[in-house]
């Protein structure tokens, strides 16, 4: 599957800002399932000594100043992006969860795919004895690690209830968890803290996700949107499985991925400090176009 | 005549006074101790102390001590307990640690070679990560300390190491040998302080440090400061240390170090980035800086990259670092050695590493994360130290630990033991350690007290030198375990004996951070700012003391009588208007309303608030100021405080506002005589200027108009100093246009607006441009004009909307100068605002 993607953010300022250093991680990761067949970031006003290179996970980072004053900035990423992802394989043939911990912490790399990365509290992960036991009561001792995983992701889409009033980027993992509800950010947390805290290794990983128009409903240019969800390792010669607990499923060929690291905090799409005083508004168009397909 | 105590003292006396001394000196049994020797006999060297000591008799030994607590409140060396406001004064143990020169050898020795091989430990895993292909260092091992910072993973240090200042803590075992309890490698606090220890306790005891040729401080500095200054990219680097800033716990130590060591003091918002360079902001637009000593912990260094909820650091930096433009000690994530996992792992990267076995042993460390270790630690729980393996709180240990297992209840060691089973990669267990003593002075005599010596390495372009000295803490309590000084403890200096004397090196100067100094264009934008605002307060203070030392005055010599009532009701109308007071009720005395604008707390405009302002600016640029003038001024804070909490009579309020105003005109002196004519004296100064030159009009607006009586004229001459040279000038009483023109215009009056006018035109002029097209800038083109339009003003004409329209202008120069200097024109508002984007 191909996608046209356009991503477009826009910051209104309530005063006029005098000068942003920004970073952005808006494009698609190419590589693990998909081709990056173009990609490009617009912005007004421009961008100034910009930047591009890899960051620690992999991911393509762009960094640069403005420095024009400015009351408003728009951030437009384009990308178009081959999807062709393996089907997941049989759970129960993944090796039990106990080895897949202890094989782990034998794996002899720091590179960025090692799960050693994966194993521990990160900044907006911590391991929450309440979130753990949580997700033990899917790790029966024996059982096939991604057996575990999928029920985890089944009871977090069962549990939980998706409310975008109820949390926000700030929002604690243990507050989310305790109020039973969120967005697919909080979900991907709460997996990823639940199987850590059994010593197993889980990443974020964050993209975008094809939606279909309700039957009898034409498609609305940027209603998609920024989506989330979670990587397991599952040990050789499995290696990372990417699940998505708001959707209960697999990541198949409508997801999309951009970043992969610890938790948002890694992968946030554009990271910035702003030289001003004052309030700003943020406003996210996404629009995901298989290409060939009507609409 | 007094005769020498020393000579007085026979030799029975001395052995009498200190067999007394140690008396009730009671050894732990099983550990060490540095004053009694295996043979139950003191030490020779400690001998040697005593005996000395006992030859001052106990008052004199006891007035020393009083002495070196005097000198640490005069030297300002504070430290802050975290969540406190006030900083508390450095709690120095009255006696030194000493050191033989060959037991010193060996703990150098040992230092060095372990910061030798943790540099390269760093160098491995942030590089190729061989130890950990190679399986020598297990990859969770690494992966799991907070300190292990990825965005420097394949990142080629400027200057080659990725440390550069590190410290050992060290602890001696029960067999009499040295250990390593920990590393410090992030950024090492307690250097400064050892150098303050040294200074206080060299003085209190100067033959005796002369005599026990005690190893000095110096060199290692010096020969550290070459080190950065060989591993930058220049020839004439910029060195700068950057601070988290006053509200840190160690400050002080910040401030004194920055101005031993002759390096820019810099918080974040002092630092921009810019095409991959890193430069200071300073009132000559921005400077390149070449070296960072950091006391800012690494995730806090770059809101872009690290914690996006950092104000500490700057935006960019770690880009900076990773194109190799700045050198940095330490690199950050050079913390990630501090994690106690590794311990267990350095005797054999010390054999792989440098082919050599570790000299220093650690502390025996099991880390949970392998199998076979978690077995043991489970096994033998009960005789274990249980601690994070990262220096984190994981479950079960969240009182930040270590926890013994021995002592925890069923509760706590079930659940910690179930934590270590499910995730042993977040525990390390360690062999119990049993801190040695050293003796402490209590109650007029010596106590055992369990100690940690800290010992300091730093890279020089030859290898690791060793500060021959440190920085060791002693508990308050002979059990103690885990030593920190916000709970209670005490430093001690460390004395090294060495065999032979040894000549001097110092890198005291006389005049501190004489690079800074002595070119203008370093100033800071920050520091320029609080230097401003300084003189103002200063300034500030000084007139409304002088208002309410006038009402004071006029109170005693009053009689009934409007004409004299005058004056003091102005007075009052301006200590309301200017916020040192509230009206008060038509009953209540003039001196209670003197009192509250010189003394109260609650009035933002009281001379003790304003007071207070000049020490919270003066102490965000404390490394700039002297030390006199550090002290003069927490001791005006201290009498205007004191005076508050009594009620005193009018001629005390009177007296203490005079001693307030003598200590002003002190630090006017000051300022005045020994502080550099360079860009901070202008600072300062232009603030004073502009803050007297407003006042002046103020005094103006309330004293010469709305029908002034001659005593309210009169009033206005005393206020700005002028009465006698008014009455040389004029036979007459004082009259309006003469009065006013003596205010405002003459310009021999060193109190005068024209006078204020024309110096801050002149220091303006001085001050750098930031264009060279020979076009003045808006705060020069304000001044210039206002001082014209003042020297060619005629008095009969100022009437008070005129003098107001002058006072506005002279804060449109403040607005003016604020803007072009302190927050680089960008931006009027006085501070930037950081905000996130998402």
């Amino acid at each position: 599957m191909i996608y046209n993607i356009r991503h477009v953010t826009t910051y209104t300022y309530e005063t006029s800002v005098a000068s942003t250093r920004c970073a952005f991680r808006l494009t698609p990761r190419d590589g693990g399932g998909q081709r990056l067949l173009a990609h490009e970031i617009e912005a007004t006003p421009a961008l100034h000594a910009a930047t591009e290179r890899l960051d620690f996970f992999g991911n393509r980072i762009i960094e640069a100043t403005i420095r024009e004053a400015h009351a408003k900035l728009i951030i437009a990423m384009t990308a178009r992006v081959e999807v062709s992802r393996e089907e997941p394989p049989a759970e129960g043939l993944t090796p039990l969860w106990e080895s897949v911990g202890r094989d782990a912490a034998d794996v002899r790399s720091l590179a960025a795919d090692s799960p050693a990365h994966a194993l521990f509290a990160s900044r907006l992960a911590p391991i929450e004895a309440p979130v753990t036991e949580y997700a033990r009561q899917s790790f029966a001792p024996g059982r096939p690690v991604l057996e575990g995983a999928a029920e985890l992701m089944r009871r977090i889409r069962a549990d939980f209830v998706y409310d975008p009033e109820a949390t926000d980027v700030a929002t604690p993992l243990a507050e989310a968890f305790a109020r039973k509800s969120g967005v697919c950010q909080d979900f991907a947390h709460i997996m990823i803290a639940g199987l850590r805290g059994l010593g197993l290794p889980a990443a974020y990983v964050s993209g975008y996700i094809r939606t279909f128009p309700a039957p009898g409903e034409i498609r609305l240019d940027g209603a998609d949107a920024s989506h989330a969800w979670v990587a397991v390792w599952c040990g050789d010669p499995f290696g990372w499985i990417q699940m998505d607990p708001t959707n209960a499923m697999y990541a198949d060929n409508n997801h999309i991925v951009v970043a992969v690291g610890r938790d948002y905090a890694d992968v946030a799409p554009i990271d910035g400090v702003i030289v001003g005083a004052g309030r700003q508004t943020l406003a996210v168009a996404v629009d995901i176009k298989p290409v060939g397909a009507p609409g | 005549m007094i005769a020498d105590p020393q000579a007085v003292a026979i030799d029975g006396d001395i052995a009498r006074r200190i067999a007394a001394w140690i008396a009730d000196y009671a050894p732990l049994s099983g550990v060490p101790d540095e004053l009694i020797g295996p043979d139950g006999r003191p030490r020779a060297h400690w001998a040697q102390l005593l005996n000395t000591l006992a030859g001052l008799g106990q008052d004199g030994v006891e007035g020393r001590f009083a002495a070196a607590a005097r000198r640490i409140n005069d030297m300002g060396v504070t430290h802050r307990v975290h969540g406190e406001a006030q900083e508390r004064p450095w709690p120095l143990s009255r006696l030194p640690l000493l050191l033989t020169e060959n037991e010193w050898r060996e703990i150098a020795t040992g230092v060095a070679q372990r910061a030798e091989l943790l540099d390269r430990v760093l160098r491995d895993v942030y590089g190729p990560a061989s130890l950990v292909v190679d399986g020598a260092l297990p990859a969770a091992a690494v992966a799991g300390s907070p300190e292990f910072i990825r965005p420097m993973c394949g990142v080629e240090p400027a200057g080659g190491r990725w440390l550069r200042f590190f410290a050992a803590d060290l602890g001696r075992g029960p067999d009499g040998k040295w250990w390593v309890l920990g590393d410090r490698a992030q950024a090492p606090s307690g250097a400064g302080y050892a150098v303050e220890n040294r200074l206080v306790l060299a003085r209190a005891f100067p033959s005796l440090y002369r005599e026990m040729n005690v190893r000095r401080l110096a060199g290692f500095f010096r020969d550290f400061r070459a080190g950065l200054v060989a591993a930058a990219k220049r020839s004439d680097p910029r060195i700068c240390l950057m601070t988290p800033g006053p509200w840190s716990e160690t400050y002080s130590e910040h401030v004194y170090l920055a101005r031993y060591l002759g390096f820019l003091l810099l918080e974040g918002e002092d630092l921009v980035t810019g095409d991959g360079r890193l430069h200071a902001r300073t009132v000559a637009g921005p400077k390149r800086i070449d070296v960072v000593w950091r006391r800012v912990d690494s995730d806090w260094l770059d809101p872009l990259e690290a914690n996006a909820a950092s104000r500490l650091g700057a935006p960019g930096f770690y880009d900076a670092i990773r194109r190799g433009t700045v050198t940095l000690a330490n690199m950050p994530g050079a913390g990630f050695v501090e994690s106690r996992a590794l311990m267990s792992f350095l005797p054999a990267l010390s054999r792989r590493l440098l082919g050599e076995d570790l000299r220093l042993p650690n502390v025996a460390t099991w880390w949970c994360g392998q199998e076979a270790e978690r077995a043991e630690i489970l096994a033998s729980f009960d005789h274990r130290a249980i601690a994070g393996a990262f220096g984190d709180r994981p479950e079960g240990l969240e009182d930040g630990g270590p926890a013994i297992g021995a002592q925890l209840d069923d509760m706590r060691r079930t659940r910690l033991i179930r934590a270590i089973k499910t995730r042993g990669m977040d525990y390390v267990g360690q062999e119990l350690v049993q801190l040695s003593t050293t003796p402490a002075w209590r109650d007029g005599a010596l106590t055992p007290r369990p100690f940690t010596l800290r010992v300091f390495a730093a890279a020089t372009a030859e290898g690791w030198t060793i500060m021959p000295g440190g920085f060791c803490r002693v508990a308050n309590h002979l059990d103690a375990r885990a030593i920190s000084m916000g709970a209670g403890a005490q430093s001690a200096d460390v004395w090294v004996l060495g065999e032979a004397a040894e000549p001097t090196t110092t890198l005291l100067p006389n005049n501190n951070d004489v690079k800074v100094v002595r070119v203008p264009g370093n100033l800071p934008s920050r520091a320029a700012d609080n230097l401003f605002w300084m003189g103002r307060y200063l300034e500030r203070a000084e007139a409304t003391l002088r208002v309410v030392r006038l009402m004071c005055n006029r109170m005693t010599e009053s009689q009934v009588g409007s004409t004299h009532r005058q004056p003091i009701e102005r007075c009052e109308r301006l200590l309301v208007a200017w916020g040192a007071t509230a009206p008060m009720p038509g009953g209540a005395s003039g001196a209670a309303l003197a009192l509250a604008a010189a003394t109260s707390a609650e009035h933002y405009g009281s001379a003790r608030s304003i007071a207070l302002q000049a020490t919270r600016s003066a102490s965000i640029v404390r490394e700039r100021l002297s030390q006199d003038m550090w002290q003069l001024l927490t001791r005006l804070d201290a009498r205007l405080a004191r005076a508050s909490a009594r009620a005193p009579l009018e001629p005390e309020i009177l007296e203490m506002t005079e001693r307030a105003l003598h200590t002003l005109a002190a630090l006017s002196g000051l300022m005045d005589e020994n502080f550099n004519r360079v860009t901070g004296w202008v600072f300062i100064d232009l603030g004073r200027r502009v803050e007297r030159a407003i006042n002046t009009c103020r005094f103006v607006r309330h004293f010469a108009a709305d029908d002034p009586t001659i005593e309210t004229l009169d009033a206005l001459l005393e206020l700005i100093d002028s009465q006698i040279s008014y009455r040389t000038r004029y036979l007459a009483g004082a009259a309006q246009a003469p009065a006013i023109d003596m205010a405002m215009l003459d310009p021999f009056n060193p109190r005068s607006v024209a006078f204020q006018s024309r110096r801050i035109d002149s220091h303006l002029a001085a001050l750098p441009s930031l264009s060279d097209d020979g076009m003045m800038e808006p705060q020069r083109r304000l001044a210039v004009a206002l001082r014209a339009e003042l020297e060619a003003e005629d008095a009969r004409r100022l009437d008070t909307a005129r003098v107001l329209t002058i006072e506005q202008r002279l804060m449109a120069i403040a607005v003016a100068v604020a803007a072009r200097y302190f927050s680089h024109g960008s931006d009027p508002s006085p501070a930037d605002k950081r905000s996130r984007l998402a």
